[in-house]
């Protein structure tokens, strides 16, 4: 299943961004769901189970906030628990980021000047 | 798709779920609609960002489903987490509901023999006494105590290997759910097309 490498990859990475979006901000859904959208190919409507497995999982918390025009409006914002989980994800992710670059770096140099490589 | 077909499509979809939790999932794909339409997009252009209303209605009863389950360890939810994760397809059904189906069968056997023994164990005990067994009437107390006493930690044992089996199942289907497959492909092969 080579194809699903991408998706796990993007699965993994999506929960990373929402915890890295609230740490610097507490949010709404669809304010996170159009900024990942921009950044990263999602479906907005995937935020809605995200957000709701990150609340199960105790990473985020909700709050209502009064708003001037229309009904109340449900914020997001980390746990304890979410900034823990940000920390240890942020590092893994550099972690494996570096190695894979490392690898990529070190095999274009040889690789490079191979012929039929018409990519 | 307008605002009206989605959401129905989404309540179709969520029916069974508790109406508090179904209303709350409901009332967020609402305000995603009116925030779309602050931000000037049309209705049918939030729906199609929003994809297929089925599948995520799909993903959000396994969430709650595998979220009842955290909460409450009793047979129904584990049933309907156990249900909810298999209707996301992640698991190859056919396969893995054979095994499953004897899986359960073997801990319902079990479950019905660590009942007999139990009660076969306090009849020991309280009819040993008056019959004449081998040993006396303390010995057939002690033997009735004993047997109870093994169903008991049996039974003990077979509930937490069922606790643990339902767990790792919704372990597993999380891990391996297709959360953003769907979402993500017809995205995926635009790109390809225009690089």
């Amino acid at each position: 299943m080579p194809e699903t490498i991408e998706i796990q990859l993007k699965k993994g990475v999506l929960g990373l961004c929402v915890l890295a979006l609230l740490a610097r901000a507490d949010s709404y859904a669809y304010e996170i769901a159009s900024r990942l959208s921009d950044a990263i190919d999602m479906g907005e409507g995937t935020i809605y189970p995200l957000m709701r497995r990150m609340q199960t999982d105790g990473l985020v918390e909700t709050y209502l906030v009064e708003s001037s025009s229309g009904p109340s409006r449900k914020y997001y914002r980390l746990s304890p628990a979410g900034r823990d989980a940000l920390a240890a994800q942020s590092a893994e992710w550099t972690h494996f980021t570096r190695a894979v670059d490392a690898i990529v770096a070190n095999d274009e140099a040889p690789v490079a000047p191979a012929p039929g490589e018409a990519a | 798709m307008t605002r009206t077909e989605f959401l129905s499509r989404l309540r179709q979809g969520l029916v069974g779920l508790p109406m508090s939790v179904a209303a709350e999932i409901v009332a967020d794909y609402e305000t995603h609609f009116e925030d779309g339409a602050a931000a000037g997009r049309s209705e049918a252009e939030v729906a199609s960002a929003l994809g297929d209303p089925a599948r995520l209605a799909r993903e959000l009863r396994a969430e709650a489903g595998a979220q009842r389950w955290q909460q409450e360890k009793n047979p129904s939810a584990a049933a309907a987490a156990v249900f909810a994760v298999l209707g996301l397809g992640a698991i190859d059904i056919l396969i893995l509901l054979p095994i499953l189906m004897g899986v359960i069968g073997a801990l319902f056997g079990v479950g019905i023999a660590v009942i007999a023994v139990f009660i076969t164990g306090g009849g020991i005990m309280v009819g040993g006494p008056f019959l004449d067994i081998p040993g006396g009437a303390f010995a057939a107390i002690l033997a009735g105590l004993g047997l109870m006493a093994g169903a008991t930690s049996a039974g003990a044992l077979l509930a937490i290997v069922t606790i643990g089996l339902v767990n790792a199942i919704v372990w597993f289907a999380r891990l391996h759910y297709r959360l953003l497959k769907p979402a993500l492909e017809p995205q995926t092969t635009v790109v390809g097309d225009v690089a």
